[in-house]
């Protein structure tokens, strides 16, 4: 109950004005809330690092200054919107409280986990130690990193999930070792809920809604029934380690966030802006989140601002650089600032003595035992390619290659980790492969929930459509649909079909 | 003819792929279904309650035990307890990579009526 309140008023509150100006009406907005929360208490704690005061004090001043930045910048919104086209908006509330509704119902599931108050040995090793650094202030955070005697909690980690358990550590004092852990959970499920919330978006967004006939309202609530069922999928696919505070589903769920709203749904400075946060969540939360969350943006750079795109090419590439460092920046920072004081993590300190094919081979062995879900995938991904291409481009939807490409590159990565890294390798898949394979283990889930909708659209509407498809070469069009009336776009999916 | 066979090959196909992804998201909603009825016994609650009431215990053993502010060696059996020793340590002592450093040495011992069958030992080094 305290993490509940925690996460709604300690984070949630500080964090509502921010995601209603990047979510407005959106469903996500509900979730996105306490991620920026945890965002600026994770930027707060790298400010006590690298210039001091307490993690309360200097969360406050992100707070209000995020907050400040965000009312003057609607205020511009606002003077310069054509009073018209705000009185306008179509207000439909129906969809987006049933998605709220049956995402957090699902959710719910896996949360009554936390009846047990188990604390996993990361949970402790790591991340309440460093919650404990945040909580005493300055000193003890930057003594107690460079401590030799703390080697053990991987002291580069990022400081997201330390400084949201010493937030709750401040509000609710120490008598409870386990709020922490109830927060880190709280997050996850908040992260997996930014993931339901897109995957709902998918049958309820601008494509599917312009297309009218039989095939708005099965596709709509496959949508909604997917985006439960894939949070629960969240879930399942970390295992018990979740519940036990470990913080691999939250970088996992928050980056499979920024995929789906940044390199699945339809252009907008909406999803964008949802894919951005996501993206840097992911990458405050671990160091394979941000490694993973470079990628994703430099993906979305790519997407947003195409290498074919026309016009000068320096102002391009500038654009692309500012689409993957602004919302990387507080993870490269904490990571800059992190070895400027001389810590750096400890999986290539030393070189290992077993051959390069041994430990490949093992890392294929080990990656592919938690990967049982992508034949499945590749399965869907053929057929859905073959039988609902037409219809996932009319809902707007990317290419499925950005996120196949997105787990590719996650998996080269992790693979190369595996591979170059110091620790003796069965030992290290033995402990951690399957973790660092959540993420692509929820993308995988998350793109047959895609396709799912898509074919459930496809199956009702081929009557409609099968003649009136037209060859597309771009991939993301939305083609009118002769004869259905075009429904106004929901406020609350604004700006989703600026293509 | 032609248009109508490609209408129903698409239906199918459509129905395999929800058919496919259902499953397997279905599955994976059980395996959790699963997981978290198997976390959420009396007896499994009644568990993880004493561990993480023996971890507060050791907690306040600390505080009770050793100096704040004190130099300390955590040494014990098992890297789990040595390392759960260093994280409760942290914000009262102040541990130390070399014995030689520290003026107490901090491990846990089996013992009856402490922290649920643990006692903080503290030694002087």
């Amino acid at each position: 109950m305290r993490a509940l309140v925690m996460l709604a008023v300690g984070l949630g509150a500080p964090g509502i004005l921010p995601a209603v100006a990047v979510a407005r009406r959106n469903p996500v907005a509900v979730f996105l809330a306490p991620l920026i929360g945890a965002g600026m208490a994770a930027v707060a704690a790298a400010i006590e690092l690298g210039a001091g005061g307490s993690v309360v004090a200097d969360y406050m001043v992100v707070a209000v200054a995020v907050n400040l930045a965000v009312i003057a910048w609607w205020l511009a919104w606002l003077r310069a919107a054509q009073p018209r086209a705000i009185a306008t908006r179509a207000r439909s509330w129906e969809w987006p409280v049933l998605t709220l509704a049956v995402v957090l119902g699902c959710l719910a599931v896996p949360l009554m986990a936390l009846r047990a108050p188990t604390i996993g040995w990361d949970a402790n090793s790591i991340w309440l130690t460093h919650a404990f650094m945040v909580y005493g202030g300055h000193h003890e955070l930057l003594t107690g990193l460079k401590n030799v005697a703390y080697q053990f909690s991987n002291p580069d980690y990022p400081p997201l999930v330390p400084a949201v358990g010493a937030l709750a550590f401040k509000f609710f004092g120490l008598g409870n070792l386990h709020l922490a852990t109830d927060m880190t959970v709280l997050l996850s499920a908040c992260a997996l809920g930014a993931v339901g919330t897109g995957i709902a978006a998918t049958g309820i967004g601008p494509g599917i809604a312009a297309a009218g006939r039989g095939g708005r309202q099965p596709a709509r609530i496959a949508a909604v029934v997917a985006a439960g069922a894939m949070c629960i999928a969240g879930f399942a696919v970390s295992g018990l380690s979740e519940v036990e505070g470990y913080t691999d589903l939250l970088w996992a769920a928050a980056a499979a966030g920024a995929v789906i709203w940044g390199l699945v749904l339809p252009h907008s400075a909406q999803a964008l802006g949802v894919a951005w946060i996501c993206a840097a969540v992911a990458s405050l939360t671990k160091n394979e989140g941000l490694i993973t969350a470079l990628v994703i943006l430099v993906l979305i750079a790519l997407r947003y601002r195409p290498l074919s795109l026309p016009g000068p090419t320096a102002r391009t590439w500038a654009e692309r650089a500012a689409f993957v460092v602004l919302p990387a920046l507080p993870g490269l920072a904490w990571a800059g600032l992190i070895r400027q004081i001389g810590v750096h993590d400890a999986f290539f300190r030393s070189a290992s003595a077993e051959a390069p094919l041994t430990r490949a081979e093992a890392t294929i062995a080990g990656m592919a035992a938690h990967l049982a879900v992508a034949p499945v995938a590749l399965a869907v991904l053929a057929a859905g390619c073959w039988f609902a291409r037409a219809d996932r481009q009319r809902a707007g939807l990317a290419n499925p290659a950005w996120l196949w490409i997105t787990c590719l590159g996650s998996l080269v990565t992790l693979f190369a980790t595996y591979v170059i890294g110091g620790f003796e390798i069965h030992w290290w898949l033995g402990t951690s492969v399957s973790r660092t394979t959540i993420f692509v283990q929820v993308l995988l889930y998350a793109e047959l929930a895609i396709w799912l909708v898509m074919a459930v659209e496809g199956a009702f509407t081929c009557s409609d459509w099968h003649s009136s498809q037209r060859p597309s070469s771009a991939g993301e069009r939305v083609p009118e649909a002769p004869g259905s009336p075009r429904e106004p776009l929901p406020e609350w999916h604004h700006g989703l079909p600026t293509q | 003819m032609g248009e109508r066979s490609g209408r129903v090959g698409k239906r199918i196909g459509c129905a395999a792929i929800v058919a496919a992804a259902g499953v397997a998201l279905a599955l994976s909603v059980h395996h959790d279904v699963q997981l978290t009825t198997s976390v959420t016994t009396p007896q499994w609650i009644a568990e993880q309650t004493v561990e993480l009431q023996q971890e507060e215990c050791i907690y306040h053993a600390i505080r009770a035990q050793v100096p704040k502010g004190a130099a300390v060696y955590v040494a014990s059996p098992d890297l789990y307890a040595t390392q759960r020793l260093a994280e409760l340590s942290t914000l009262w002592a102040v541990p130390q990579a070399n014995i030689a450093n520290a003026r107490w040495r901090l491990s846990l011992v089996p013992a009856r009526g402490h922290c649920s069958g643990l006692a903080l030992e503290v030694r002087r080094t």
